[in-house]
């Protein structure tokens, strides 16, 4: 058994996906190129495929991270070369490490995620940049923004989402361009999306501020626990 | 780095971006599949785009989309692409922006094609046709569409009777239009250049066989009863024969189809193992159009089903016809596509089983371990009704096949019936839930861990080309009585859970199915009334359909309730669906004396 973790990106020509769109266009790349799948055991085997952390839908990508495990060895340069072949234009393949087969799956070492929020028109602030900017500080000054989310058993559990956010900066160019940056905690300890938080940076003034699909954003890449993939070190 | 920046965008495709944003499920319009096929405008000589009058998800689930798709851009000289319908939303929003509707490859409007061509599947589709014209800024009505219009074309089932759409279409190709249409779209793009007007054109493309120009037949009524259908070019046919794909080895076959990303309504690979069905049975109108059943070879089943598998990934393959369990050889079959499929972990479905001991087995070889549920369609509850509408199978077959497949380890059932058949009666209604009631009293014990009946009832269509074409739909007071009566005796009924389909649309898809020309005006108001999508419930509106046929001064019950005689002009007299009257009257006359042999026994 071998596992190759490979880094792609997406463009605006694949933003419109779900995590599940992506997870099944990316098997069926795989099974396309033919390359040894390794199936899960059990009643339903499916292959042991995974995305580090799910896109949100309408969110562009530059450096995503998945990890995929074979019945035999696959060298990482075949491997791009096979599944390149196999993938659609919007999605590329930027990158193939080995790892071993052993040790945690790529979605147990996430920490945070690094996104660029800017807006598609300039002119959706009506000149207003520094509105943007005071209610962003008065939106980080909260020590408690509550997120509620439905549960599997249908009941509503409120989470204060304000740790996540590691940071939040605004860059403005007049009458130009203007972009947040965001860090914001994700993964199995819990997170916040950027989705969620530029809905909250809005409802500090709801008529003045853009709202979401007034936004491109774009995830720069997945910040990790440890570095996923050794060929970096 | 930044997505919109290093690439360049028109503003069009800028505004297209945002909107897509904005909407639910936005990878519908997003086009850019694997597979699908973008062509240089300006290196081919037709251009066509294949419209599907319902949501992606439906539309990219059609065999018909799949084939013509296929077998257009085979042609260097010609490309085709898609659009469906949008949901409201994204109709809201094109309107709002002025943005005509695009199809998917090249995100070009409707308007600069040379031909649109719409695929025909049910009735409940038609004003999902008129409003994909009127948001594509083409002008509805065939008359008024100019030389640089493109040409709009129809096919599918219901182009066999297309009276309610003729004055929108400029043309209906009658039948299987894999091998034609290529022909045609040359044909299109070589006369453009020749020809001066729209009607030279259609009189050219009418020479073909299988074409229709609606505009060259006028029907005449009297008193408002259809008398006769008056051809008005001398060169065009009398009677418009169907198109038929001879052999299925030789014909052009999808093995690489658009794979789309988001989940369609069947998200599978599929192989086509023959087309037409033997069985005859005399409500079902694919049964008889699709005449007669040629078979593909096995062999060309496997090579394809081989190459369908590599070019698109799909982990699952559906062996597809109309009855596939009558393929001639189908545990071998079976057996074959086993080996090539095992090493890719491919699974194969059966979509449609007959009710019998034998598609019991059968699915069983193809469900390795797992076990969900079994679909059967008995549609009538009594021997007397079934021998009338020809589903020839008995109470014991019935129940030997049930519990052949509740031993290998069903417990899930869907059993498909209809009301409304004719002949039917109040008893008829109710055998389906005693039939119900005995299937699980004799089950119940059988079933490791319970018995679970999904019973299912449509309302009986009356359709064109059918031995039951010239019987009235049941009035809609008694399919609400019946439908009342099914509900309550399956209320009293534990493990099943018992469904039914909106009396109003089945009636308006009675109206339109056996419809005329005068059925336009009332289609073209409900549009304008807001009339989307009426084959989905939470869209249909009978109460709009009712004024929009007040509006166009016509009632519904006129057409669905009409009875008509043997000598009667019926609407869709002038084609022909390779079957002669004379033996749709022989099988009407069959049926009404299999109903009297059972009073008289």
């Amino acid at each position: 058994m071998s596992r190759i973790r490979f880094t792609f990106t997406r463009e605006v020509a694949l933003a419109y996906l779900s995590h599940l769109d992506m997870l099944r266009l990316f098997l069926r790349a795989l099974r396309r190129s033919g390359l040894p799948l390794e199936y899960s055991r059990g009643y339903n085997p499916h292959p042991r495929f995974t995305l580090a952390l799910p896109l949100p839908l309408g969110v562009t990508a530059g450096e995503e991270i998945g990890e995929v495990f074979f019945s035999e060895k696959v060298e990482a340069g075949f491997f791009i070369e096979e599944l390149t072949s196999q993938l659609p234009g919007g999605i590329k393949l930027t990158g193939a490490f080995s790892v071993g087969a052993e040790g945690p799956y790529i979605a147990a070492l996430v920490r945070a995620a690094l996104y660029r929020a800017k807006l598609k028109s300039i002119s959706t602030v009506h000149g207003n940049a520094r509105l943007v900017k005071e209610s962003l500080e008065k939106m980080l000054l909260k020590e408690e923004i509550i997120m509620n989310r439905t549960n599997k058993k249908k009941k509503i559990v409120s989470t204060n989402v304000r740790p996540f956010i590691k940071e939040a900066k605004m860059f403005y160019e007049q009458d130009k361009n203007l972009e947040l940056m965001l860090e914001l905690e994700a993964g199995s300890q819990g997170g916040i999306s950027p989705v969620f938080f530029l809905e909250q940076l809005q409802k500090e003034a709801p008529s003045e501020i853009p709202g979401v699909h007034d936004w491109h954003i774009h995830r720069e890449k997945i910040i990790f626990v440890d570095n996923p993939l050794p060929a970096f070190d | 780095m930044f997505g919109l920046q290093g690439e360049k965008m028109s503003l069009e495709e800028a505004v297209i971006n945002d909107i897509l944003s904005r909407v639910q499920k936005p990878a519908r319009y997003q086009g850019n599949e694997w597979n699908s096929c973008l062509k240089d405008h300006s290196s081919v000589s037709t251009k066509m785009v294949f419209a599907f009058p319902d949501l992606y998800e439906v539309g990219m689930s059609n065999q018909g989309l799949k084939i013509l798709y296929h077998s257009v851009n085979l042609h260097d000289g010609l490309l085709m692409e898609r659009v469906f319908a949008p949901a409201s939303d994204m109709e809201n929003h094109l309107r709002e922006h002025k943005l005509p509707l695009y199809a998917l490859e090249s995100r070009k409007p409707l308007s600069t094609f040379d031909v649109v061509g719409f695929s025909l599947q049910y009735e409940l589709s038609y004003t999902n046709v008129l409003n994909m014209l009127d948001l594509a800024g083409i002008p509805l009505r065939s008359e008024n569409r100019s030389m640089s219009c493109p040409l709009v074309i129809g096919g599918g089932p219901c182009a066999y009777n297309p009276e309610p759409l003729a004055p929108f279409f400029d043309l209906f190709i009658l039948g299987e239009a894999e091998e034609i249409l290529p022909e045609l779209l040359l044909e299109v793009g070589r006369l453009k250049k020749v020809v001066s007007s729209r009607r030279d054109l259609l009189l050219h493309l009418s020479n073909y066989e299988g074409v229709y120009v609606p505009s060259f037949y006028q029907p005449l009524y009297e008193q408002g009863i259809l008398k006769a259908i008056k051809k008005l070019e001398p060169q065009a046919p009398d009677v418009v024969k169907k198109r038929l794909v001879t052999r299925l080895d030789d014909a052009p076959y999808p093995v690489s189809p658009v794979v789309p990303y988001i989940q369609a309504v069947h998200d599978r690979a599929v192989i086509e193992l023959f087309r037409g069905c033997a069985r005859g049975c005399r409500f079902c109108q694919a049964g008889y159009i699709f005449r007669p059943v040629r078979k593909r070879s096995m062999g060309n089943i496997l090579k394809l089903s081989e190459s369908l598998i590599k070019n698109t990934g799909y982990d699952e393959i559906s062996l597809s016809s109309l009855s596939s369990t009558d393929y001639p050889s189908i545990g071998e079959l079976i057996r074959e596509m086993d080996e090539i499929l095992t090493p890719g972990r491919v699974k194969c479905s059966l979509p449609s089983l007959r009710l019998d001991s034998y598609a019991v087995e059968l699915a069983e070889k193809l469900h390795h371990g797992k076990r969900s549920s079994l679909t059967f369609a008995p549609e009538a509850a009594t021997e007397r009704l079934r021998r009338v509408i020809r589903k020839n199978i008995s109470e014991e077959e019935i129940f030997s096949a049930l519990k052949d497949a509740v031993d290998a380890g069903w417990q899930g059932f869907k059993l498909y019936f209809m009301i409304g058949l004719p002949t039917e009666t109040d008893q008829d209604v109710l055998a389906i839930v005693n039939l119900c009631r005995k299937i699980r009293q004799d089950l119940k014990n059988r079933a490791k861990s319970g018995l679970m009946l999904s019973v299912s009832a449509s309302t009986f269509i009356p359709k064109a080309h059918t031995p039951f074409q010239w019987e009235p739909q049941l009035e809609l007071p008694l399919v609400k009585d019946r439908q009342e009566m099914l509900r309550s005796g399956f209320k009293n009924l534990r493990g099943t859970d018992f469904s039914w389909h909106d009396p109003g649309a089945s009636h308006l898809e009675a109206v339109f199915a056996r419809g005329d020309r005068r059925l336009a005006l009332a289609l073209e108001r409900a549009v304008r009334l807001g009339c989307r999508f009426d084959g989905w419930s939470e869209h249909f509106s009978f109460q709009r359909w009712h004024e929009a046929f007040d509006q166009a001064n016509l009632k519904m019950e006129d057409y669905a309730y009409r009875k008509f005689d043997y000598h009667d002009c019926l609407p869709w007299d002038h084609l022909h669906c390779g079957i002669e009257k004379d033996i749709f009257i022989e099988e009407h006359l069959k049926a009404i004396a299999a109903c009297q042999e059972e009073e008289n026994s």
